[in-house]
């Protein structure tokens, strides 16, 4: 790789040890990919900030770091907190928590908290590039708003915070960002987060070109984030609707799909848990609830009492403001748990067969044993529609 | 001895027993579920959705085609190398920005990266059987079987 001359006084060096190191990483990550450059990015998403007990390089990296004094030089904003404080179990699992909360923010990151940092906190523009981790906010800012990012790593995202610069590969590249299958609907009832579960199954890691949809902004949060944990997606395109994807010869760059595949409705409800009755707990958002999303979904709730425990877990700014309208008290009066931190990590340290039942197709893949319920499923069960 | 000529991602070489798939992987669904914490069990694949489920990747030579899921993956991987606890190496069918992490991360940091190879080709996976001995040579690209 062709590195200029502060780059390469800061692998000699110059700029202190665990500089140089930051600086090796991207320089080993770019060659692994055939990068010919390092790029300067507009802004980093820290995706690491589960304290997790057993864990133990991560937190030396870290510590190397702040000892250092290094500070992000381009705005960051960090993932959700995991919920340490809501049981004994996930006290003793996050163990880490406060002390990676205090390097984190003390290398200068947003302490935002929350994986839809592009609500608000963190909002790139059309060809913006970025060094995000997180692989749904990743799919949103490829997908929806036309950055572009990779799919980075927790640790090689705050290399790129700290040195502002990441290896020209992958989805900053023209080439990688063309559609290479075609998905076509033939669904009668929409359920974006169950579509983007089966097509992450299918297209694994290429990019999908989905036919025209009205998606909502809601929709495609969801979709995605099930399409980056049921695949490896980072880039999806809804033809007449996403950035990248005006016509057909656009978004496939005048070749034809490698693939053509259909999405049923028989597909959708496929997914959907035969087994509905009586869950332990029901939880709504994952990626975590915009204050739009909780007002979509929260009106069910009004005037009503859930017959079993509920759960929101919401953007912790999208928290802050809902917490001033009348809704919010009649979403507690309805008995609704309103969280804002990350459902996968505040449930995983659980050991025992919690019967568990979300919307969400990203929590249902990450959560062992877990169950997935369309939206109206999951407010049925909650007792609040017939 | 059958040699593949595939492409060499992350140099080095290893050698250990197969353990092949053709599922793609999710490194942090396979080994950041609460029963991982059992002693002994930080590296077994704990995720129900995949058919490698219960196995061991410790010291093996992981053979699979894509990585899908969280961008914990680098942190994930990292963690079993600087433990020791690891593949000893990794042949993948599409090699991905999230799995070269945990190896780049590793070698950087501490000095235990593991070589990763590219190979797309099916006739591998017709060639290997689980528990073969494989040879994975990162620098040049190649893998040996019996």
């Amino acid at each position: 790789m062709k590195l200029d001359d502060r780059q390469r006084d800061v692998i000699n060096g110059g700029a202190g040890a665990a500089m140089a190191k930051a600086m090796k990483t991207l320089v080993g990550y770019g060659e692994a990919f055939g990068a010919a450059r390092m790029v300067p990015v507009k802004s980093c998403h820290l995706a690491g900030t589960f304290g997790f007990v057993s864990y133990g390089a991560y937190y030396a990296v870290l510590e190397m770091m702040t000892a250092a004094g290094l500070r992000v030089v381009v705005p960051t904003t960090l993932n959700p907190r995991p919920g340490a404080a809501l049981s004994l179990m996930n006290r003793y699992a996050f163990l880490k928590q406060k002390r990676l909360e205090e390097m984190l923010e003390s290398i200068g990151a947003t302490p935002n908290y929350s994986c839809v940092c592009y609500d608000g906190a963190n909002v790139p523009g059309p060809g913006d590039r970025l060094a995000w981790a997180e692989s749904s906010a990743v799919q949103y800012a490829n997908s929806v708003l036309g950055a572009r990012t990779n799919r980075n790593s927790v640790l090689i995202d705050i290399c790129s915070a700290i040195t502002g610069c990441t290896p020209e590969f992958g989805y900053l590249l023209d080439e990688r960002r063309r559609g290479q299958v075609l998905v076509r609907l033939a669904v009668k009832e929409m359920d974006a987060s169950a579509l983007g579960y089966l097509i992450g199954q299918r297209v694994v890691n290429r990019v999908p070109v989905i036919e025209h949809y009205g998606f909502t902004a809601i929709q495609l949060k969801n979709m995605g984030g099930a399409m980056a944990a049921a695949g490896g997606v980072a880039l999806f395109h809804v033809l007449g609707l996403t950035p990248e994807a005006p016509d057909m010869k656009t978004v496939f760059g005048g070749t034809e799909p490698a693939e053509t595949l259909t999405i049923t409705q028989e597909d959708l409800d496929g997914l959907r848990s035969r087994d509905l009755a009586r869950p332990d707990l029901v939880v709504f958002g994952c990626p975590q609830m915009t204050y739009d999303e909780a007002v979509m979904l929260g009106h069910h709730f009004a005037g009503k009492k859930v017959t079993v425990p509920t759960w929101f877990c919401m953007v912790p700014a999208a928290l802050r403001r809902l917490r001033e309208d009348v809704l919010y008290g009649m979403l507690v009066d309805a008995g609704v748990a309103i969280h804002d931190v990350c459902p996968v990590a505040a449930l995983s340290s659980q050991m025992g067969r919690k019967k568990i039942l979300t919307s969400s197709g990203k929590l249902f893949y990450y959560l062992a044993g877990a169950a997935y319920g369309s939206e109206h499923d999951c407010l049925k069960a909650s007792g609040v529609v017939a | 001895m059958t040699a593949f000529r595939g492409a060499g991602i992350i140099g080095g070489t290893a050698s250990g027993p197969a353990l092949v798939t053709r599922m793609p992987v999710n490194f942090t669904a396979s080994f950041t579920q609460a029963t991982n914490q059992v002693p002994g069990w930080r590296s077994r694949i704990r995720d129900r959705h995949h058919e490698l489920f219960r196995k061991d990747v410790r010291g093996t030579i992981l053979v699979y085609p894509a990585t899908i899921g969280s961008t914990y993956t680098g942190m994930v991987l990292l963690e079993l190398m600087y433990r020791g606890c690891a593949p000893a190496g990794i042949v993948v069918g599409h090699a991905d920005s999230l799995m070269v992490s945990g190896s780049v991360l590793a070698d950087v940091w501490f000095g235990r990266g593991i070589p990763v190879v590219e190979y797309g080709g099916s006739d591998l996976l017709d060639a290997l059987r689980d528990g073969m001995l494989a040879t994975v040579n990162g620098t040049i690209g190649e893998i040996t079987v019996p």
